[in-house]
């Protein structure tokens, strides 16, 4: 049975950052809002809404977050909360297809900073317990990678210096990107030096700067079926696949410790799904929790050939860091300035991916806005991650219905 | 808060480092499993259980850890990494310990692919109310102070007519504080008298090479307990297997029991072990007594911080039984004064002494009398005696106590040790005693006279057997390793402190 690709009408978001003074019901409402007033239908057109957040519960101790959500939108439609946002996005767009619902809200949210001296502990919670009780950090399982990646593909001396500095550069295309994104955490321009000397003083291999930030923030989206969206919209963004897999919780117990199996997995089954080629997707939302996943979902999603990434983003890098250059091929990544520089609000960070993605495709995205052939582009995808690699997931957007 | 149920299921595993083997492809997994994800259904409930507790595992990859999560923040910088063991079967996360890291200033590449031996540790910081947690996921370099070594079940050659000492262990840590002719183990950050118990132990089991489950009871003396109401005992026997286990319910046919009498508490128990091994109704092939302690001291500048110069840390384990005797025992004598010249009040943290009287009403009338009277009970002269190791608080008291008993020099410096680890308190004389082992030939006669504050002392003669010799070989981490080794670690005395204090 062929099932009818859904569609994206109205995308919402907060700002970025540090919301000291706002809780977040306020954060969603603002996103929530936003997208919905982007479309014309309101509240009340709702026939669902799917929810996101990792931690509500631990920092805001929220625990049943969609009546707090009925209680804003004083309304009592069907409700469910997953953890990351493509989740939601996934779920969702499983409940359009099935002919259940018509329209439906998704929204995700977070308040890490809320909890700021023990937010590090409880990103813990999404590894294993047996490597928090051995010690293990949010960050140590980016270097652990990094080191076996490196091993792997024998990479030493001057073509280590190589990889590092594309890393390094990776951190300052991003932060460039987030220059021209007002709802960015950091929209502020990098250097490669402050990236290296970062690293020279914590003594690691990945310092502040290949990192993303803690955030706090929320982001939102309306989705539709075919025919409702084209009731509400002229320009709906179609979802034309949408995918996840999944990994073992135990980094040091997976196969292969060089890269995400999981991403691999989902984004087979959503190229498949969307009957594309890898090689249409013009412009792409990637999961930089660090400089590094950046690099390895290059060569996870199938872009960059196999321990080849880096030397991809070092040389599309010498000239321009606009976008990378794979094979004579343009591809534009994290325009949003990804989540090293527009933040990473777990819950709503999916959100902010798919937002940047249906701007470009409706040629929305004011200063950021790229052009592929003299027009914005025609096929994105979003990759998002929950965990360390153990949840993968993936949407292609595309402006045509597919 | 921590909860009970996690800590006792997280320390049964994590302790012993627990696992699972296919018994049809051979697979291999770090925790229990019901079946193999490879042979499926077939190896359902045939699964076999396997420990990595003895085994050497290999850093693959490491990364320093310089901001650790909250609990972890007492122990500044560490590697962390992710080892292997049997050649990649089975992958664990791990946590290198032993390592002083200051400013981060350290080599990284020099710990990657190096060759780990698992250690049994604290987790990490809790309240002070919390139940302590422990685990084997912490690791040091094989090639460094602590050697990797393979615990051997061997089968016993001989029968003796009289019970004795079948095998033994001290351990010591690898941190040393050097003050004038002093030379005091240091504990590191994640150590205390409950893991010193655990390695002296396991040190035991490896020297004796007797079968962990025939070993029907387990006594340990510490006076540092970091509990007040939970014993040390029950900790060693999981961690190293004593007694039979029932896979059913995780509970081993073995006695443990904890034991306080100052620095005498392990001693004493020589003799309840030989007694219990010797007594044909028990069916207890062995009985291990052990003596551990993170030897406690008030700060120098605090009332009873006299003691601060002169504390160590370790520990030393003995297993007594009537097979395969290293040094069988003569005979023994035992007294007892209510004496207090050293103590410690319930919810104190550090003892108190009595200054000049710990001297000639206690340490001194008790040693004296408890010697001269097993002496002269076997009909003893000195020179009958090969070798002297007394009770050891300080350097000054041992040596007078020997010359008052007309004891020679050659006859007690072997075995006075306190000047290489400071007093390990209830691990002090036996540490002593073990020094001797170390170098003894056979039939040759030890007298071991220990002191326990409060005040009593206890006296044994041990006369060593043929077999002391060939089972020499299978301990490298002898009381010389541990004193001369290449590796030991000087600290200032602000670390010493703070290492000392702990997590």
């Amino acid at each position: 049975m062929k099932l009818q690709n859904p569609a994206i009408i109205g995308v919402g978001r907060t700002k970025f950052g540090e919301h000291y003074e706002r809780d977040p019901e306020s954060l969603i409402e603002e996103a929530g809002l936003q997208a919905l007033d982007s479309t014309g239908i309101t509240r009340k057109d709702l026939d669902a809404c799917y929810l996101s957040d990792y931690f509500l519960q631990v920092t805001n101790k929220i625990g049943l977050e969609e009546g707090f959500f009925s209680e804003l939108l004083e309304l009592h439609v069907p409700m469910e909360k997953t953890r990351s946002f493509s989740s939601a996005f996934l779920n969702a767009c499983h409940g359009v297809q099935s002919g259940k619902y018509d329209i439906v809200l998704v929204g995700g949210m977070e308040k890490m900073t809320d909890r700021w001296d023990k937010i590090r502990d409880d990103l813990m919670l999404l590894e294993d317990p047996w490597s928090y009780y051995a010690g293990c950090t949010p960050e140590a399982n980016h270097e652990l990678l990094l080191k076996g990646y490196i091993k792997k593909y024998g990479i030493s001396g001057e073509q280590l210096d190589k990889l590092y500095l594309a890393l390094a550069k990776i951190s300052v295309k991003n932060h460039q990107n987030a220059t021209k994104n007002p709802l960015a955490q950091y929209n502020r321009a990098i250097t490669v030096d402050n990236v290296l000397k970062a690293r020279n003083k914590s003594c690691k291999p990945l310092g502040l700067f290949d990192f993303a930030p803690i955030s706090d923030g929320a982001s939102a989206l309306i989705l539709a079926s075919p025919e409702a969206a084209k009731r509400c919209s002229d320009t709906p963004v179609y979802v034309l696949g949408s995918s996840s897999a999944t990994d073992y919780i135990t980094f040091p117990s997976r196969e292969d410790r060089t890269g995400f199996i999981a991403n691999t997995s989902a984004m087979h089954a959503a190229l498949q799904q969307a009957k594309v080629d890898i090689s249409d997707i013009q412009i792409a939302e990637f999961y930089d929790q660090s400089t590094l996943l950046e690099m390895i979902s290059l060569e996870d999603l199938g872009f960059s050939k196999r321990g080849k990434a880096w030397l991809d983003i070092y040389k599309s890098c010498e000239e321009s860091c606009g976008f990378y250059e794979i094979e004579g091929r343009k591809l534009f990544v994290n325009l949003n300035g990804g989540l090293k520089a527009d933040g990473n609000p777990l819950g709503a960070t999916g959100g902010a991916q798919i937002f940047e993605v249906f701007k470009q495709l409706r040629g929305e995205a004011d200063s950021r806005q790229v052009e592929v052939n003299g027009e914005p582009p025609k096929l994105g995808c979003v990759s998002e991650l929950e965990g360390f690699g153990t949840k993968a997931y993936i949407h292609i957007l595309g402006r045509n219905q597919g | 808060m921590s909860s009970e149920p996690i800590e006792r299921r997280v320390s049964y595993i994590g302790d012993r480092l627990k696992g699972s083997q296919c018994p049809i492809c051979g697979k291999e997994y770090f925790r229990g499993k019901n079946y193999c994800g490879k042979c499926g259904r077939k190896s359902f409930g045939k699964m076999k259980d396997i420990d990595f507790f003895y085994d050497q595992g290999n850093l693959e990859v490491s990364t320093l850890v310089s901001q650790p999560t909250n609990r972890f923040v007492k122990m500044g910088s560490y590697i962390y990494g992710i080892v292997a063991f049997h050649n990649g079967k089975t992958r664990v996360p791990g946590r290198l310990t032993d390592i002083l890291i200051e400013d981060c200033k350290i080599d990284l590449s020099c710990f990657d692919g190096k060759n780990v031996v698992p250690r049994f540790r604290r987790r990490y910081s809790v309240g002070e109310s919390d139940i302590i947690p422990t685990i084997s996921l912490a690791f040091t370099l094989a090639d460094g102070y602590y050697p990797h070594q393979k615990y051997e079940i061997k089968k016993p050659m001989r029968e003796y007519e009289t019970p004795g000492i079948v095998g033994y262990g001290v351990y010591t840590s690898k941190f040393r504080i050097k003050e004038g002719n002093m030379e005091r183990s240091v504990p590191f950050i994640d150590e205390d008298a409950v893991t010193a118990a655990v390695e002296a132990g396991r040190m035991a089991l490896i020297h004796s090479g007797v079968d962990r489950s025939l070993i029907g009871k387990v006594y340990v003396g510490s006076e540092s307990n970091p509990y007040a109401v939970n014993p040390i005992a029950s900790k060693v026997a999981q961690v190293l297997k004593l007694g039979k286990e029932e896979k059913m319910d995780g509970v081993q046919s073995v006695d443990a029991i904890d034991t306080e009498f100052a620095c005498k508490a392990a001693t004493s128990m020589f003799k309840d072990a030989s007694s219990l091994v010797y007594y044909p109704k028990t069916n207890t092939a062995y009985a291990m007594a052990i003596g551990a302690d993170n030897a406690q001291a008030a700060p120098r500048n605090e009332l009873g911080g006299e003691l601060d110069h002169f504390v160590g840390f370790g520990g030393s384990a003995f297993i007594f039984g009537m097979q395969d005797v290293i040094a069988e025992i003569e005979g023994w004598y035992s007294c007892t004064s209510d004496t207090p010249d050293f103590w410690r009040r319930d919810l104190q943290p550090y003892p108190r002494h009595g200054g000049r009287f710990t001297g000639e009403p206690a340490y001194f009338k008790h040693v004296l009398k408890a010697c001269r009277t097993l002496m002269e009970q076997l009909n003893l002269q000195v020179e009958d005696v090969d070798y002297f190791v007394p009770h050891q608080p300080n350097i000054g008291f041992p040596v007078k106590v020997a010359r008052q008993l007309g004891f020679k020099e050659e006859q007690y410096e072997l075995g006075l040790k306190v000047a290489k680890f400071g007093n390990v308190y209830s691990g002090s004389s036996p540490i002593g005693l073990a020094a001797v082992l170390d170098v003894a030939k056979p039939d040759e006669r030890v007298v071991l006279v220990s002191y326990g504050s409060g005040a009593g002392s206890d006296a044994y003669s041990f006369i060593t057997t043929s077999q002391i010799v060939e089972k020499r070989q299978r301990q490298k981490f002898t009381v010389r390793h541990q004193i001369e080794n290449e590796n030991l670690e000087y600290v200032n005395y602000t670390t010493y402190r703070r290492l000392k204090h702990g997590l």
